[in-house]
């Protein structure tokens, strides 16, 4: 977070964090294509020319002034592939809030797994942890068949505190809520931390 | 890691000015000041269709994997500057105390070396203020009141209503 009080700024960061290919930049996607233009940036990828991740998506939310101030909201996500697990620490520097956006297909929970415990590393590595850490999780992908349960996966990725949302990032189902959840709660955080 | 960062406006007029001058001795078409995780700090100039914001945050990873690609290769210090030439315009990035990030963008035909002095003499302006950046950090402040985030509650409502 960072607060500029001569712009009277508030500049907040939140990180969308999950296994590869679970719909991190899909949801960016969907609020950039569906929020009104004079309220966001420009959608940067740095992608593979396989269309992968290769260190981050971005798009930055501008919502006017609110009570004489101007938050700012910078949205990033990670790289979900295995092997770029320096580029997730990197991205998760600073980082004020955590989108965790799980894919719900049963033959994935073992992925999801093993990124939880790379994003508790990766926190833990940057002297934070999951307990301090506004969290969202997003259960994506529900319209696939042989999903799992979402009180199955909460319980098994351990999120049973954070709120939940089901989603289908392609259509936009649960991807303002989820966004709106993990910026109220962030807010609500720094507003006790600081 | 830094767990918050709130600028007061005294620390902001300083870091103004040093950004000011370095705009003027350079003719540069920009300078940004920039923190390491990609928070634009402060601004100078305008460039034609360039976002301040993104390219603090693109400049963060740029700086970011460098660091790391040099420590890959046994560079304990890596250094603290990169310069991309382009056919127009040009980028320097100047790593400030690593903290921060100085972020020059100004035509290609600048004589180079009389950029990277003016750049190295801000950063050495800039150095000492970092400290009480570092100071400021996390530190017990007022962030907004609770009207802030009820007002913000309320207008997300009506932002992404229906989206």
């Amino acid at each position: 977070m960072f607060i500029n009080w001569k712009s009277r700024e508030i500049n907040l960061k939140i990180v969308y964090y999950g296994p590869a290919l679970s719909g991190k930049t899909t949801n960016l996607q969907y609020i950039h294509r569906k929020m009104n233009p004079s309220m966001r940036g420009e959608l940067v990828s740095l992608k593979t020319r396989g269309d992968r991740t290769l260190y981050f998506d971005f798009l930055q939310l501008e919502l006017g002034q609110i009570a004489s101030l101007k938050p700012r909201f910078n949205l990033y996500t990670v790289p979900g592939q295995v092997c770029y697990a320096k580029s997730r620490e990197l991205v998760l520097q600073g980082a004020d809030g955590l989108v965790f956006v799980a894919d719900s297909q049963q033959q994935r929970l073992k992925d999801n797994l093993q990124m939880v415990r790379m994003m508790e590393s990766n926190l833990g590595a940057l002297g934070h942890s999951l307990r301090t850490m506004p969290l969202v999780l997003q259960c994506n992908k529900r319209d696939l068949p042989a999903v799992a349960p979402v009180s199955l996966m909460r319980q098994q990725l351990g999120f049973n505190g954070a709120p939940c949302f089901e989603s289908v990032a392609t259509e936009g189902a649960g991807v303002f809520d989820t966004l709106k959840t993990v910026i109220n709660l962030v807010v609500s955080h720094a507003q006790r931390e600081l | 890691m830094r767990t918050g960062l709130v600028l007061p406006e005294k620390l902001a007029k300083q870091i103004d000015c040093i950004l000011v001058e370095l705009y003027r001795k350079t003719g540069a078409g920009c300078v940004l000041l920039a923190d390491i995780t990609g928070q634009l700090i402060g601004a100078e100039g305008q460039v034609q269709n360039i976002d301040p914001v993104l390219v603090s945050a693109l400049a963060a990873g740029d700086v970011a994997a460098m660091a790391e690609l040099t420590r890959q290769i046994g560079e304990e210090s890596p250094h603290g500057s990169f310069l991309h030439e382009g056919e127009k315009k040009s980028v320097y990035l100047f790593n400030v105390a690593d903290s921060f990030i100085l972020i020059v963008i100004f035509q290609a035909d600048t004589p180079v070396g009389l950029m990277r002095l003016f750049v190295r003499r801000a950063a050495e302006r800039l150095h000492p203020l970092t400290a009480e950046f570092e100071d400021l950090m996390g530190s017990p402040r007022q962030v907004a009141n609770t009207a802030f985030s009820t007002t913000l509650a309320h207008e997300l409502d009506n932002i992404f209503e229906g989206l």
